[in-house]
């Protein structure tokens, strides 16, 4: 008996280079991350029976979709994945009702479900020519998901819009994973928006996994820049106060966000710029930041002139990974080392909350 | 003279009997070759472009010698080889087949450029949504590839309207019967009645200019809403 629950054993030839890729892992939400032309669209295409596959085996759960040696090759209809490509492919010619009911098993009931969860009630009587970019995305996912998939397939479905729009929409994604709790593979160029949906990432170059792992272990160690690189932390909102939000990340820690629409239990989802904490070696007071964590240093790579320094807050158990990006300058004045006792600095404002509703 | 005689009005009801049977009986196996051609990789596929382009190029009347050939009483389809008379030859039937035969490349033609504008993308994701490959092609692409197809069936009643040579080989000129505005025509100017010929020729003119701007109106871009 396997305990991977997503395993992808895939060769097929593509126009520049060969698909070849093995992925098997116990992750519910798998990111795929690599630069474009990485090969990460054929490999849903391959998954969704878009693509002949020379070789391989696809299983999901229980699930074998495609297993080349034991000659099981699931026709495209029988596949149950939900598939949202990049351009989200809606069916020009029906409105948005009946491309969200396109498929063969969707009814009124799950049209009520992903409406709610995706916002698109009001969008219901509009012709698809209408739809604002981020509009088709949730549309296209809506739609995959009234499909009634058991897997599935998100290829950059915000991958065509700016930067402020996909950070307002991420929050639909977080509740699809919450709501649907479907086995999910995401592939993206975005390490803030795969860190925040994933549990493990495999970042594809030319056709290769070249690495698989946490996403904040391994994005940080090849996908993100030192500078710029963003923490997706995530925990339970204690209580609310004064427009901020008190969340718990482990026992024992807990950070001030903006309240942002939070409410009280709700899982908050939030990004922290590596390059946006503060490092001191002795505690602060008189400082108008509200954030003030103890944290050990678990290690430090020098990068040219950066550091990426990599500290732990929490007791052993529940720790929080946090990635923070110093000069080389100040490593070598505070004297950080591996294993140093430090205080991690940052304001509330720092943190921008990623799962609200828009 | 009196233009609208019974007579001329019975030579606009064969036209229009004769193109509209043609268009029905032409338009199942248009979309069919369309359809493969655009959508089906197989072996052959290069020969098979060219015969259905090959009507086109073909002098009518050899095509009308040809099908004389199969449906004369020896013919592959003849009244030896079926074991009774089909009784095709010189009716407006036989009309009706052979303007089919000559419209066919034009639909086809027209039709597979219908379906290579669809997406065949969309087609997929009607299969990843689940539905079986029939409704994918009756809900998804028919739809899409419409105003093509549409434009691809009043070019095959334009043709039709105007075939003559492979019509009068084997359905011959017979008044009432066979004789289509085309053969008229030509019957007119043999008798010397240029001005019952002229009125013919309006009448065409007429109603091949009706055929023609519908299929432009199909197929000019969709303006945006």
């Amino acid at each position: 008996m396997n305990a991977a629950s997503i395993e992808i054993r895939l060769s097929l030839p593509l126009s520049a280079f060969d698909l070849d890729v093995a992925i098997e892992t116990r992750a519910r939400s798998l990111g795929i991350f690599g630069a474009s032309g990485s090969g990460k669209t054929s490999l849903l295409e391959a998954i969704a029976g878009w693509r002949p596959v020379r070789s391989g085996r696809i299983r999901f759960g229980d699930r074998v979709l495609l297993d080349t040696e034991g000659r099981t090759r699931t026709p495209i209809a029988t596949r149950a994945v939900g598939y949202v490509p990049q351009d989200a492919l809606l069916f020009p010619h029906w409105d948005v009702r009946r491309n969200v009911l396109a498929g063969a098993r969707a009814s009124e009931a799950e049209l009520a479900r992903a409406a709610e969860v995706l916002e698109i009630g009001p969008l219901l009587d509009r012709s698809t020519a209408t739809l604002s970019g981020g509009e088709r995305s949730r549309v296209a996912l809506a739609r995959a998901l009234c499909s009634r998939p058991e897997v599935l397939l998100l290829d950059e479905p915000f991958g065509a819009l700016d930067l402020p729009l996909r950070r307002r929409i991420l929050p639909y994604l977080l509740r699809t994973r919450d709501a649907y709790d479907l086995p999910t593979l995401f592939v993206s160029h975005d390490a803030t928006e795969v860190q925040a949906l994933c549990d493990v990432v495999a970042i594809l170059d030319r056709g290769r996994v070249r690495a698989i792992g946490e996403p904040a272990d391994v994005l940080h160690g090849h996908g993100m820049p030192a500078r710029g690189a963003d923490n997706v932390l995530s925990g339970r909102v204690a209580s609310l106060a004064a427009g901020t939000a008190n969340v718990a990340l482990a026992p024992g820690v807990a950070v001030q966000v903006p309240a942002a629409g939070l409410e009280p239990g709700a899982r908050a989802v939030f990004a922290l710029g590596a390059d946006e904490i503060l490092v001191s070696t002795a505690p602060i007071a008189g400082i108008s930041a509200r954030n003030i964590l103890a944290a050990e240093v678990e290690s430090i790579e020098a990068r040219g002139e950066d550091v990426v320094l990599r500290a732990v807050l929490g007791e052993a158990g529940a720790r929080v990974r946090v990635v923070v990006g110093v000069t080389q300058a100040s490593t070598r004045e505070l004297g950080l080392r591996e294993g140093a006792r430090v205080f991690l600095v940052f304001k509330t404002q720092s943190c921008r909350v990623l799962s609200t509703s828009v | 003279m009196e233009f609208f005689t019974p007579a001329t009005l019975d030579v606009l009801l064969v036209t229009l009997r004769v193109a509209g049977g043609a268009t029905l009986l032409v338009t199942p196996f248009a979309i069919a070759a369309g359809w493969a051609l655009a959508r089906r990789d197989f072996r052959g596929k290069s020969i098979a472009e060219t015969l259905v382009a090959l009507p086109l190029v073909l002098p009518p009347t050899a095509i009308g010698y040809l099908l004389l050939s199969l449906f004369g009483r020896h013919g592959f389809l003849g009244e030896r080889s079926l074991g009774f008379d089909p009784d095709l030859l010189f009716t407006w039937r036989a009309a009706v087949i052979a303007s089919a035969v000559v419209a066919f490349p034009l639909a086809a033609r027209t039709a597979r450029t219908a379906f290579e504008g669809v997406d065949p993308r969309l087609e997929r994701m009607g299969a990843t949504l689940g539905l079986a490959r029939g409704r994918v092609f009756r809900t998804i692409t028919l739809p899409l590839a419409g105003r093509g197809l549409a434009a691809a069936i009043a070019l095959a009643f334009g043709r039709a309207l105007g075939e003559f040579g492979a019509t009068v080989i084997v359905a011959g000129n017979i008044p009432g019967r066979t004789q289509t505005l085309a053969l008229a025509i030509f019957s007119d100017i043999q008798l010397g009645a240029d001005e019952h010929a002229l009125g013919l020729v309006g009448l065409t003119v007429v109603v091949a200019f009706l055929v023609l701007w519908t299929v432009e109106r199909l197929l000019a871009p969709r303006r945006a809403a």
